[in-house]
């Protein structure tokens, strides 16, 4: 890559009206903090320009770059709407600049509720997991059960688990052992199915190989079949992660005392909307840095596939 | 003359495929040596896999019987080596986890420590030195078929089954694997010859390699004839290829299976 197209990117144009336009006077009569937007899109921008000179590949560079201006015009407009010009309602949109300054003001209650939230989805989740993937390969792989547990799972995960909620705050003690009720639920049928499907499509040749070694019960299930369903189970792990998300927050905004989902709905209905937003931008990046997690673990355990 | 390691007799295999059983095998019997390489070959649709799998303990016979040493086979057992046409490996092991898996499968009196020396031993023996590391999915056709050999030779069965091994593999491959089997198993004549049964419908393959060939005929999967193949061992391909005995020998094979093929077809109206 030439130093034109390393450095000469219309992300950094875009960097620039952005911290261009902050000197603009503001015409919004509420408190704008623009000095905390400028020192974050600063250091997005040193950021930007450090993966610039250190990334090699040129089409991550690209993609980085891309994600980067996208959210720089976003802020453009954002910044124009709000402070600059207070074209929308000043109560209901904050400035970004306040949102920042929100976050970093808030950070250990953040904190403290991202990681509430984060230990209410695990407990459910991986209580699913290690439930429903052994389940689901004892079941899948004797052969005469396996089609009418199919049938049982179809019609049970065809209720929307956030249906569970009231009869499971009637069941548990406490609200947060609901949410993790709930999660399993969600969690349990999706991978207990995919776990199945995935036995049921083992090819034929690699249980063949598999018997004439003479491995036994154990081993068939244990270090053939599960690994030859990895894929499979992982889809099914994907959807239940997903939907656990939703019903997490869900159940966090009917009864709970913490979690981010609390956090969102508790200053909404103060009308604190800018503690709303930020709420709303942080579960967006835990929700997506968890996937990412979960993604590289999954491409780490799939790693022999072509 | 020695009892014979497999002796198959009167075999009768039926399969059911979409509800519908026929007759894949009929009354079929012959026996191994100990010791000896044969094969067997025929028109696809035979029975020649089928054969395998009853060899392998994967299909059940009908009627008739395979005894091994003189004890009826029953099911599947680690005295057997088998290399199928794919997926002999498990994916998701390393090649080298594959060997060591078999290893332990097979071999109860090895140590753990000791299976990965051995695997590293058979990798280098089918020239695969330095891709123990590698998984199946990185590796090409040829690789990994001498893979499924390092791994059933490093089992150390007396018998060794093969089901078409090399049909998957492209044709100047083969020819590069059939001269590694050829000279994995004709060793240095000082050890103990394996006991191989190899299926293929490729009769170039089946003259360089075995002792007998076995032609069966078709619907149902008959004997036509056991043939002894006359030509001496050690075995090179090139100077095989030009004498005159071997010319007249594949085609006497090559009658013995398309005779069977033009009787089916209708006879008069066929020319061969």
């Amino acid at each position: 890559m030439t130093a034109a197209k390393r450095f000469v990117r219309v992300t950094h144009i875009l960097f620039i009206i952005l911290l261009g336009i902050q000197f603009i006077p503001d015409s919004s009569t509420k408190e704008t903090f623009t000095a905390s937007l400028i020192i974050f899109i600063s250091g997005l921008e040193a950021i930007v320009l450090a993966a610039s000179v250190f990334i090699k590949k040129e089409k991550s560079l690209s993609l980085i770059l891309d994600i980067v201006g996208f959210i720089y015009a976003f802020l453009i407009i954002w910044t124009l709407a709000t402070a600059k010009f207070n074209i929308l309602n000043d109560l209901l949109f904050p400035a970004p600049g306040k949102v920042v300054h929100q976050f970093v003001e808030d950070r250990d209650k953040i904190w403290v509720n991202v990681i509430s939230s984060l230990g209410t989805t695990f407990e459910g989740f991986i209580l699913a997991a290690v439930i429903a993937i052994p389940l689901g390969l004892f079941i899948g792989w004797s052969a005469r059960v396996g089609s009418a547990a199919s049938y049982i799972t179809k019609f049970f995960s065809s209720i929307p688990p956030i249906v569970y909620i009231p009869y499971g705050i009637a069941l548990l003690p406490t609200f947060r052992s609901v949410s993790v009720f709930v999660i399993f639920l969600a969690t349990f049928w999706p991978v207990f199915a995919g776990t199945m499907s995935g036995v049921l499509g083992v090819d034929k040749k690699i249980l063949d190989s598999a018997k004439v070694l003479n491995v036994s019960r154990c081993e068939m299930l244990f270090s053939v079949i599960l690994p030859a369903s990895l894929q499979q189970i992982f889809l099914g792990c994907n959807q239940g992660l997903s939907v656990s998300f939703i019903l997490l927050t869900s159940a966090e905004m009917i009864g709970a005392r913490d979690g981010m989902g609390y956090y969102v709905k508790y200053y909404s209905d103060f009308g604190d909307y800018t503690r709303t937003i930020t709420g709303l931008l942080v579960i967006g990046f835990v929700v997506i840095i968890v996937t990412f997690l979960f993604n590289m673990l999954q491409s780490y355990l799939l790693r022999w596939k072509k | 003359m020695n009892t014979n390691k497999i002796e198959i007799k009167d075999l009768t295999v039926n399969y059911t495929e979409n509800k519908r059983s026929f007759n894949a095998l009929h009354n079929v019997s012959f026996g191994v040596g100990s010791g000896e390489f044969v094969s067997v070959i025929g028109a696809s649709g035979c029975g020649k896999s089928t054969l395998l799998s009853v060899l392998e303990g994967l299909y059940s016979p009908a009627g008739g019987s395979v005894e091994i040493d003189g004890k009826e086979l029953r099911g599947t057992g680690t005295e057997r080596g088998v290399v199928f046409q794919h997926y002999s490996l498990f994916p998701w092991m390393t090649t080298k986890k594959n060997i060591e898996f078999g290893i332990k499968q097979a071999r109860h009196d090895v140590k753990r420590s000791e299976r990965g020396r051995i695997a590293e031993e058979f990798l280098s023996k089918v020239g695969l030195t330095g891709f123990g590391e590698k998984y199946p999915s990185q590796l090409s056709g040829g690789m990994q078929q001498r893979a499924a050999i390092a791994r059933a030779l490093a089992m150390d069965t007396q018998i060794l089954l093969m089901d078409e091994p090399f049909s998957a593999i492209d044709a100047k491959n083969r020819v590069i694997l059939q001269e590694l089997l050829l000279k994995l198993w004709e060793g240095s004549g000082h050890e103990e010859r394996k006991t191989v049964v190899f299926v293929t419908h490729d009769i170039d393959e089946a003259i360089l390699l075995s002792d007998r060939i076995v032609v069966l005929t078709a619907h149902p999967g008959t004997v036509n004839e056991i043939v002894n193949v006359p030509f001496e061992r050690p075995r090179r391909r090139e100077q095989l290829i030009k004498t005159d005995e071997y010319g007249r020998f594949r085609s006497r094979l090559l009658s013995l299976l398309y005779n069977d093929v033009a009787e089916r077809i209708g006879g008069d109206e066929v020319v061969l």
